[in-house]
């Protein structure tokens, strides 16, 4: 579904991603870790069109995409959420989920203008379509409210609606679970989970092992921009360079400290 | 008696014209988020495009009103694609020298336009044909004006509430807020922008033709950066975003703007100063609206959905 080859990045002197390449296939969830300022998020800055990369390619679906802009990848159904939610201080809650629908006649001035009717009939539809996603969330009760009156882990949840309202066939989640109650967390991956059977695919920054393990299927591993470490998340969890650059935070002594878990 | 009267009717029709200016400037800061600090550009390309079009190349009014809209709309369209490359304040800086150099156009420029000879100056193009002139009589024409600039302004804010209310308008609306999210959820917000500026440029347009048919004289000096702040003074006073906020915003400051004029005649002060004292009055006015009215008079209002808990 996504293919990123030989991605490579630098701001000023700093290389902050150096010849990445990973696979996204369809309908997996496939999660990408790594200590902070690993290039995780720059990677997906790069993947969505917010960053212009130095070298390498992107295809999505078979397609070239590297030269399009943020907002043409989006129209291909490439969707993304920010480590820190984008929450516009005067729209509601419901305003950014109808926002969020795609290839709205209503966003063309003709229609608009002239085919008042339609146009109503549309917003109908999505707004029955928010209000399910918002319930599935625990957010219907907030539909009215402005969505930077939200919560840190009630914005999360709203980029999750928001991304399942735009019903991508790729969505790139930044964190959905950071700042998410742990009740809440494991609803979320429900959510991910089921959108996954029906037929969604997923690709997840998350610190959180156990997330990642409850939901991944495949596990990229990043380390000062490099890609250190691919595979499920068992045999990541094994992996030695991983434990030494990220989960066990110690540097040399690696193999007996295999054994524990995460 | 009969002065007043005249005087209002006069003062209701540059409210209306203004009223025009302020909420299509509403559209752009208010709703969209695009410091235009230019407005005054599109005010002026429609006087001059419609008496042009009226006096050198004999178009009647419908044409020149259609011409005037025509050209605001392709100037906005144009004058909206740096809003991709500039940051806010710089475009805002632009858009401000953008108004003066067009201001100097009209000023230094001679053309010969359809058979007939165009040449600017200082002293300005008078004699300006008004529409349906000869059918009412010196007296009852600003009435018929009055009525006529009011048709103009209310289907100009109907299609501009119409196209708020919109998804379209809901675009713009994140694009002042969150421009990347927009951008991110597949909206093209450069092609929003130029679709804004482009929309609400060709309607301002339409407030330099009636200007410059009912004041029957147009003159570069009508249109210096002032006019783009008084503007301003209306929508930030009224209440950003809100378009009766914008439409009380041009009441507001045309009164005090006209009636103060009138001041000479009760305090024992010389007009040129009372000029000046006007505009110290107003920037006042505008302070005190952003320190104690932050939003101004009418607030943008909030838009309410059926909400979940009202679902089975």
């Amino acid at each position: 579904m996504l293919s990123v080859r030989n991605i490579s990045k630098g701001f000023g002197g700093l290389r902050v991603l150096n010849r990445v390449s990973l696979e996204v296939k369809p309908q997996c969830v496939t999660g990408l870790v790594g200590p902070n300022g690993s290039g995780k998020t720059t990677l997906f800055n790069i993947i969505s069109g917010l960053y212009p990369k130095d070298g390498g390619e992107i295809f999505f679906k078979g397609e070239k995409i590297d030269r399009l802009s943020p907002s043409a990848r989006a129209s291909k159904g490439l969707c993304r959420t920010f480590q820190v939610t984008k929450a516009p201080r005067k729209m509601t809650v419901l305003e950014n989920m109808l926002l969020t629908a795609r290839e709205q006649a209503g966003e063309r001035v003709s229609r608009a203008l002239f085919g008042w009717r339609k146009v109503c009939a549309t917003e109908e539809a999505n707004l029955e379509r928010a209000l399910k996603l918002l319930e599935t969330v625990g957010l219907e009760t907030l539909g009215n409210e402005y969505a930077a009156n939200l919560s840190g882990g009630q914005k999360k949840l709203l980029a999750l609606a928001r991304a399942l309202m735009a019903n991508s066939e790729l969505l790139l989640l930044d964190e959905p679970a950071a700042g998410v109650n742990p009740t809440l967390t494991v609803e979320l991956l429900e959510v991910i989970r089921n959108l996954k059977k029906k037929g969604n695919t997923f690709f997840i920054i998350e610190h959180n092992m156990k997330v990642i393990s409850a939901i991944c299927d495949m596990v990229y591993v990043l380390d000062s921009g490099e890609k250190i470490a691919e595979g499920t998340p068992e045999e990541i969890q094994r992996n030695e360079k991983v434990l030494r650059a990220y989960l066990s935070g110690k540097r040399s002594d690696a193999p007996d400290q295999s054994g524990k878990g995460m | 008696m009969e002065g007043l009267i005249r005087f209002l009717v006069h003062l209701a029709i540059m409210t209306e014209i203004y009223a025009i200016l302020s909420l299509t400037l509403n559209f752009q800061f208010g709703l969209t988020g695009l410091a235009n600090f230019g407005h005054v550009a599109f005010f002026m390309l429609g006087a001059y495009v419609s008496t042009i079009l009226m006096l050198v190349a004999h178009c009647p009014f419908g044409v020149a009103m259609a011409g005037a809209i025509i050209a605001c709309g392709i100037f906005g369209l144009l004058i909206a694609i740096p809003t991709s490359r500039l940051k806010a304040d710089y475009w805002a800086i632009s858009t401000l020298a953008v108004a003066e150099i067009l201001r100097k156009f009209f000023y230094n420029e001679k053309w010969i336009v359809g058979g007939g000879y165009y040449r600017g100056g200082a002293h300005g193009i008078g004699g300006i044909p008004a529409p349906l002139e000869n059918f009412f009589s010196a007296g009852a024409y600003p009435f018929f004006y009055l009525v006529f600039a009011g048709a103009f302004l209310a289907a100009i804010y109907l299609i501009l509430e119409r196209l708020t209310r919109s998804p379209f308008g809901r675009v713009l609306k994140t694009i002042r807020e969150e421009e990347v999210l927009a951008d991110i959820l597949g909206k093209d917000t450069a092609t929003f922008k130029m679709k804004a500026m482009g929309i609400s440029g060709a309607l301002a347009g339409a407030a330099g033709a009636l200007y410059a048919s009912y004041l029957r004289f147009i003159g570069p000096d009508q249109f210096m950066p002032l006019v783009t702040f008084i503007v301003w003074a209306m929508i930030v006073v009224g209440g950003l975003g809100n378009m009766r906020g914008a439409l009380l915003g041009a009441v507001v400051i045309q009164a005090f703007y006209s009636s103060t004029r009138y001041f000479k005649d009760f305090i024992p002060i010389s007009a040129d100063r009372l000029a000046s004292i006007r505009m110290v009055a107003i920037g006042v006015l505008i302070v005190l609206a952003v320190l104690f009215l932050k939003e101004g008079v009418l607030k943008e209002k909030k838009r309410i959905y059926r909400s979940g808990s009202e679902e089975g």
